[in-house]
């Protein structure tokens, strides 16, 4: 393992019963750095996250987060992950500053309702924190998320597709947000289906597909690699190549479920 | 490199804390779970001369047992299970045990209150009055039958992952535990009265009776306590074999 990796994934099998979702899958994220998870629907990224996160068992290959087995020691992996799921809920009853008071309890940082406001300042969230997460608008909820995901100050942030469904403006305020995690000292893990995320954030890139990875390396990189392709010339559209023309020609063209 | 993790007991006073605000958000579906028993006080007012206080107490303590066992804590469990609520709490550094143990903690809470409010409403308004140690007894049997509904909860909301299809699974049950409980007393035929006597309504309201008066306890009172028990572990190891934390 090298020194300044985070999370080292090495040789990881994540099965369904008879359906291999991740199939020897090896990555690693290192300190500081934005590392992006690219893949079809159904590719293995979820199930690749979910298996860091502790949510699922693996049935091969280990994972190390910050030197701990995810497997043999779940808890302490999981001390040193900061997340944010696919589809985010917290409890409908509880007002925007319980729910932040809660999960500051449970990763262990106790605080007093002015720490947890001077939080909801930094995000713009002061005036919305008695409201319920419920009826804080999909920018907002992204915003709290993040802000949970990262109260504990972990050594790794795990983000699923943070920006699906956000307007421009948004989205555009997530990464930034994202880039000042990773300007901390922090490492950030992302899957998404956007390019134009992954270009615009990622240091590192992985494109995973039926399970497997089959590309790593910088965003530019990966284009500079493989833009001579015929098949990548072939499906690319404006003249000139881009990441995700690579992707397009490395995973196919075919839609996924 | 050891990483630290939060201490257990700072992560159950928070999770108390959030489950407790979330139950007292509730309060509509408390209030309800509440309306039943003191119905059955009020009905069951004329029955008390001759059946005696403590079997319409019981019963009125059993209706409020089943309907957070069932309603309350089922439903719960579905629909913050649905949400992906249980999820999002799993990757945190707490124990899955932790999550369950501050529900349970609520629920053990407001069979304490629903026995606190048939003791209340029984004293002032059926006139019905326990010895100290009729109170003690009976909140622990209610404690133990609150267990039995509980465990019972846990087995649907284990087998079924649908939170709609949960929740009208535990009215129907609900409805026929009410239905059971009213045949057991009102149908004049001794196999129906036995089966409705060692069925889950039956051992619990048994039980209950028997702990308002505990002079009386008896053989019969011990074997529907450990009836209960049976039902309980049977029901509680069933529902933690099947239950999963995500909808997927």
């Amino acid at each position: 393992m090298r020194e300044d990796n985070i999370l080292t994934v090495d040789d990881l099998s994540v099965s369904y019963g008879k359906f291999n979702a991740v199939q020897n899958v090896s990555f690693s994220v290192r300190r500081g750095e934005i590392f992006g998870l690219l893949g079809p629907n159904g590719a293995g990224k979820t199930s690749t996250l979910s298996a860091v996160e502790g949510l699922l068992k693996p049935q091969g290959g280990t994972i190390l987060v910050d030197g701990n087995d995810a497997v043999a020691k779940p808890l302490h992996a999981r001390a040193s992950l900061g997340v944010q799921l696919q589809s985010t809920s917290f409890q409908t009853e509880l007002y925007v500053i319980e729910v932040l008071r809660l999960y500051a309890g449970i990763y262990g940082v106790p605080m007093r309702k002015a720490d947890l406001l001077g939080i909801l300042r930094e995000i713009n969230l002061e005036d919305q924190a008695m409201k319920k997460f419920g009826e804080l608008s999909g920018g907002q909820q992204q915003r709290v998320s993040l802000v949970i995901a990262t109260i504990h100050n972990p050594k790794l942030v795990l983000l699923d597709e943070p920006t699906t469904g956000l307007d421009p403006q948004s989205r555009r305020q997530l990464w930034e947000r994202i880039e000042a995690i990773r300007d901390k000292g922090h490492a950030v893990l992302i899957t998404t289906h956007s390019m134009e995320e992954a270009e615009s954030v990622c240091d590192r890139i992985a494109i995973i597909d039926h399970g497997r990875v089959i590309a790593i390396d910088t965003p530019q990189a990966m284009v500079d690699k493989h833009c001579n392709d015929p098949e990548v010339i072939a499906v690319s559209r404006r003249g000139r190549v881009t990441l995700e023309d690579v992707f397009i020609a490395l995973t196919g063209k075919a839609v996924r479920g | 490199m050891e990483t630290s993790i939060p201490k257990t007991s700072t992560v159950l006073k928070t999770l108390l804390r959030a489950d407790f605000t979330t139950q007292w958000r509730n309060r509509r579906a408390t209030i309800l779970t509440l309306v039943v028993p003191v119905i059955i006080l009020a009905t069951w007012k004329v029955m008390i001369p001759h059946t005696g206080g403590p079997f319409v107490l019981s019963n009125s303590i059993v209706i409020g047992l089943i309907a957070i066992g069932l309603m309350g804590y089922s439903n719960s469990i579905a629909r913050d299970r649905d949400k992906g609520i249980f999820q999002r709490l799993r990757v945190a550094p707490i124990s899955a045990w932790s999550i369950m143990a501050s529900r349970l903690t609520v629920q053990i809470a407001m069979i304490l209150a629903v026995t606190t409010a048939v003791f209340i409403v029984g004293n002032s308004y059926d006139k019905v009055s326990l010895s100290p140690a009729g109170y003690l007894v009976t909140y622990f049997t209610a404690v133990v039958g609150g267990v039995l509904y509980l465990s019972l909860g846990q087995m649907i909301v284990g087998r079924i992952k649908n939170p709609e299809t949960v929740n009208a699974t535990v009215r129907l049950v609900y409805f026929l535990f009410i239905m059971g409980g009213m045949m057991g007393q009102f149908v004049d035929s001794p196999e129906v009265k036995q089966i409705v006597q060692w069925s889950p309504y039956g051992t619990v309201r048994t039980i209950l009776a028997f702990g308002m008066e505990p002079s009386k306890w008896n053989n019969n009172a011990s074997i529907a306590l450990l009836v209960t028990l049976g039902y309980a572990v049977v029901c509680a190891v069933l529902g933690i074999k099947w239950f999963k934390w995500n909808t997927k």
